[in-house]
């Protein structure tokens, strides 16, 4: 459907599936008052009007009708409700100072949900120490330069290290290269060796070239005779991320290579795993770029691990370019089905019905996240919106114990921006359901 | 630049492109198996160009083709998207998750028959999950006895072949198959229709960053790019994944060489509907076509074949074909081709272009399959030479002359090869058993070897596509029964860089 794109596509898969069920809840309210018509045991409904004329009616058209129980009714209260939500957004954000400690609990609280506890805490504070390190002020935070790397590797293996070499596959090559063009490579190659030993040569400092396009053989084995590593083919993305990790740029020509062109890093080496090679740049100055390197057993784990650091890496983005947060653990959920409670007494007409199911619909959360646990739903919301009411703190469920718990102090977090979104969307979602007369196939379902 | 294999990459978008590429890719196997019978003219197609060495992490050699392959939801059937060469059992299962868990299992796709008996033909599950080649004996011992007690091996039929991987004999790296998750292979949506859609597919980060990362572990290791190959669907949606995927390769690769060769599963061959058929004939074409760049010595890269056949910046070109070559026995090379008289001896294979050719400017002709002995007249001295073809003395100045004869205004650039095209089941049945050389492959009847092949660029705009011609094989002496002489065809090859202009 159209109005699923409105969701952000990039929400974990948790969070569109309470966006469902927010949609399906408004639904079931609408059903709840015709089911009971149903059928010679069916209740009849007894209408009075203002005026004090009766009906008594169990058809479904007419209720509808008389009771103004008409879907675009319900879409008013529902838009009504999502006011009123989202002011309650706005109050119950908690705006901090982004500092490390608060960003280990949001990033926390994402990883934790898509690996195991262990593993989770081990992506913690890799995740916010690279979205620190990353971070430039004045710009928005770059997702892009922190790249994630993998290595499919047996685990407990350890492979061997292999320092940089480089090898002919037969002798015969070297000598096939047509003079005229040895000649041309061969000066290209000398500016660099040049260069090297202009700066390395009161030290013992070693030379890296990283070139964007190819280098043939002949040209590697010179430069490896003269000490200089040389790596071709760099992705383009990685020639823009070298230059924030060490400093110096990249530069288009021969007739560029100077001095100043040049970055830094402490240490350089290779390591062969199979058939794929890693170059690993270490011991950077102030990188303002980072690698994650996950080494995992198989596809299927790397994917996933990656997808965590992906998803823990946009929480902390979010994070800080929101300069607040949310509690989590249903908290706010709870807290906004109380506020819309007490707000629906002042709705006028039919609408009133909208606001009760958005609130209502809204409880899912916390429900779900009880029912998930292992503990009675009904019971455990009953338990936390109690104590809500009484502390007036946000008040979460506890998942261990089942037991209400201020969710800001246990540090479970979630972004502003994306709850934010969720509440628009989800209510264009749910309007759309309801106001739809037709439906034409288009596209697989999405709901696999 | 000469030295080591001039490195080229090929990419196949679509499903019938896989269709064309799995039969390449058996035909380029064939080939290999060959290479030590001692019979065989020495090598002139290099392999190396379309393969790649590796190794998995359990030490073992591999050699699989260099290829990234688009594909989507569904095509697979019961090919692992990973292949078979590079697993471990063990590693595969383990998880990163301790708590609750739930399994929703596809349907699990029935165990295609050929691909069990291909793969335990190779090598061996071992208990440890890895997969294993079969250890050859050594020299000292005698070689096992063949055909008495070892099994057929497992040819599917073809109304068994519904996906590619049916019938493709070679082993794939894992980085080979990409696959589209957002769209599906069959059914009745989500279907990837349009040009646009195909287009963006490109352009999301994830298949993006997919593709660029494929590309980079293929390309870092080559030491003499030469360029990439690509064949793509143009009947569907991969018509925009390919047009997008070229503009990538331009912008990230310039200076290497991009031939793009755009498929249509042409309909409504006389009996057969299917695209195993018309893939089988577009991949022999294509894979004599693109001789010029594979060959040992010699070589014209793809780069200057391209630039040979573009002509004012327009950098279309059509094929034609003769799928075989009709050398009669006792035939000479000169001889056959006099019997083509004046008119253009092969069949365009592409939906565009004018079929007689006539305002050609230029075409790379490939001849191949036939024997030394039959490459020059063995008139007896004395006996005058019935055309000036008869009085040269290599098999390459006769095809010169003819060309230089036949169209004296085009540029044309020739290459004679010994090697035929070798096909190996399952190939369908569109030659029947006729002239031995080069023809078949374990002495099954069916063989396309002698190809002669031409790609022609012309001065005329590429008219409409959609129009599709006939490609009629020469008559073969002898022949038994199936002859299909109504194949409708189409294909088109084209070289990159004005692909939009073109359209």
């Amino acid at each position: 459907m159209a109005a699923i794109k409105a969701v952000n596509s990039k929400a974990e898969v948790a969070r569109a599936r309470a966006a469902l069920a927010v949609n399906i809840c408004a639904a079931r309210g609408l059903q709840d008052v015709l089911r009971t018509n149903l059928g010679p045991k069916g209740t009849m409904k007894m209408l009075v009007s203002g005026a004090g004329d009766i009906k008594l009616t169990k058809d479904g058209n007419v209720l509808l009708d008389e009771m103004g129980l008409h879907p675009r009714i319900i879409a008013e209260g529902f838009e009504a409700a999502k006011i009123k939500a989202l002011e309650v957004l706005e109050e119950v954000k908690v705006t901090k100072e982004m500092k490390r400690k608060i960003l280990l609990d949001v990033a926390r609280t994402s990883l934790q949900t898509k690996v195991h506890a262990e593993l989770a805490d081990v992506l913690t504070e890799v995740v916010v120490d690279s979205v620190l390190a990353v971070r430039r002020p004045g710009y928005p935070i770059d997702l892009f330069m922190v790249e994630i790397m993998e290595m499919k590797h047996k685990l407990g293996t350890d492979t061997k290290e292999v320092n940089s070499g480089f090898f002919y596959k037969t002798a015969e090559e070297k000598e096939k290269l047509v003079k005229a063009e040895r000649k041309f490579i061969e000066d290209r190659v000398q500016k660099i060796i040049d260069l090297k030993d202009k700066v390395c040569a009161q030290s013992n400092k070693g030379f890296v070239v990283i070139n964007q396009k190819g280098i043939d053989p002949f040209s590697l084995d010179s430069l490896a005779k003269h000490g200089i590593v040389a790596l071709r083919r760099a992705k383009r993305r990685n020639m823009e991320r070298l230059s924030l990790a060490c400093g110096g740029m990249a530069v288009n020509s021969f007739e560029d290579l100077t001095v100043d062109c040049l970055g830094h890093a402490g240490l350089v080496y290779e390591y062969t795993l199979g058939e794929e090679k890693f170059t690993f740049i270490e011991e950077c100055v102030n990188p303002c770029s980072v690698t994650l390197l996950v080494k995992g057993p198989n596809k299927h784990t790397l994917t996933q691990v990656k997808d965590a650091i992906r998803d823990g890496l946009r929480a902390i983005k979010n994070a800080i370019e929101d300069g607040c947060m949310v509690p989590g653990a249903g908290a706010i959920e709870v807290a906004m089905a109380e506020a819309l409670v007490t707000y629906k007494n002042s709705i006028k007409g039919r609408a009133r019905l909208g606001v009760q199911a958005f609130a209502d619909a809204l409880l899912i959360i916390p429900k779900v996240l009880a029912q998930n646990a292992g503990y009675d739903p009904q019971e455990t919301l009953v338990k936390v919106q109690a104590e809500h009411v009484e502390s007036k703190q946000l008040v979460g469920v506890d998942l261990n114990t089942g037991e209400p718990m201020v969710a800001a102090d246990a540090g479970v977090w979630d972004n502003y921006c994306v709850k934010k979104q969720l509440l628009h969307s989800c209510t264009v979602i749910a309007t759309n359901i309801l106001l739809v007369d037709e439906i034409m196939r288009a596209g697989m379902s999405s709901l696999k | 630049m000469a030295g080591g294999a001039r490195e080229v990459l090929t990419l196949q978008l679509g499903h019938f492109a896989g269709f064309v590429g799995a039969h390449w890719w058996n035909q380029q196997d064939a080939a290999l198996g060959r290479a030590t019978d001692s019979k065989e003219p020495p090598g002139e197609l290099c392999p190396d160009v379309l393969y790649r060495t590796g190794r998995t992490l359990h030490g073992q050699e591999t050699y699989t083709p260099r290829l990234i392959l688009m594909d989507l939801k569904g095509s697979l059937s019961s090919l692992k998207e990973e292949g078979g060469l590079y697993r471990d059992k063990q590693l595969d299962a383990a998880i990163a998750w301790q708590g609750k868990l739930t399994t929703h299992k596809e349907e699990l796709y029935p165990k295609n028959p050929y691909l069990q008996d291909f793969l335990s033909a190779e090598g061996v599950l071992s208990s440890d999950g890895v997969w294993r080649v079969k250890s050859i004996p050594n020299g000292k011992g005698s070689s096992p006895l063949p055909t008495a007690t070892t099994p057929k091996p497992l040819i599917p039929t073809e109304a068994s072949i519904r996906v590619w991987s049916d019938f493709l004999r070679v082993h794939l790296h894992p980085r080979s198959i990409c696959m589209i998750q957002k769209y599906n292979h069959d059914g009745e949506a989500g279907r990837l229709e349009a040009f646009g859609q195909g287009e963006s597919v490109l352009k999301e980060p994830k298949y993006q960053e997919e593709l660029e990362d494929r590309l980079h572990f293929y390309v870092e290791e080559c030491d003499y790019l030469q360029g990439f190959q690509i064949l793509c669907d143009l009947h569907d949606g991969f018509s925009g994944v390919g047009a997008k995927a070229a503009e990538l390769l331009q912008d990230e690769y310039s200076g290497r060489g991009i031939i793009t060769w755009g498929l249509l599963p042409g309909p409504y061959h006389r009996g057969a509907t299917l695209p195993f058929h018309c893939s089988a004939i577009l991949a022999t074409a294509l894979d004599t076509v693109t001789v010029p760049y594979r060959l040992c010595s010699s070589p014209v890269s793809m780069v200057h074949l391209a630039d040979m056949l573009s002509f004012c910046g327009k950098k279309v070109v059509t094929a034609g074909a003769i799928i075989p070559f009709p050398l009669a026995p006792g035939q000479s090379l000169p001889d056959s081709l006099m019997q083509f008289g004046g008119a253009t001896p092969w069949t365009p294979l592409s939906a565009c272009g004018e079929p007689s050719g006539t305002r050609c400017f230029a075409q790379s002709v490939v001849l191949r399959g036939i024997d030394r002995a039959c490459h020059t007249s063995q008139l007896t001295p004395g006996t005058p030479p019935p055309s000036a073809l008869h009085a040269c003395t290599t098999g390459e100045e006769i095809l010169a002359q003819y060309l230089q004869q036949q169209q004296p205004g085009v540029m044309s650039s020739s290459h004679l090869l010994l090697t035929p095209c070798r096909v190996a089941p399952p190939y369908p049945h569109l030659f029947s058993s006729c002239s031995p050389p080069g023809m078949v492959l374990d002495g099954s009847p069916k063989g396309a070897g002698l190809c002669f092949l031409s790609l022609h660029s012309s001065g005329e705009h590429p008219s409409v596509w959609g129009t599709v011609f006939l490609f009629v094989p020469a008559p073969d002496p002898g022949s038994l029964g199936q002859r299909p002489h109504q194949t409708r065809l189409a294909a088109l090859g084209q070289l990159h860089g004005c692909w939009s202009g073109a359209r």
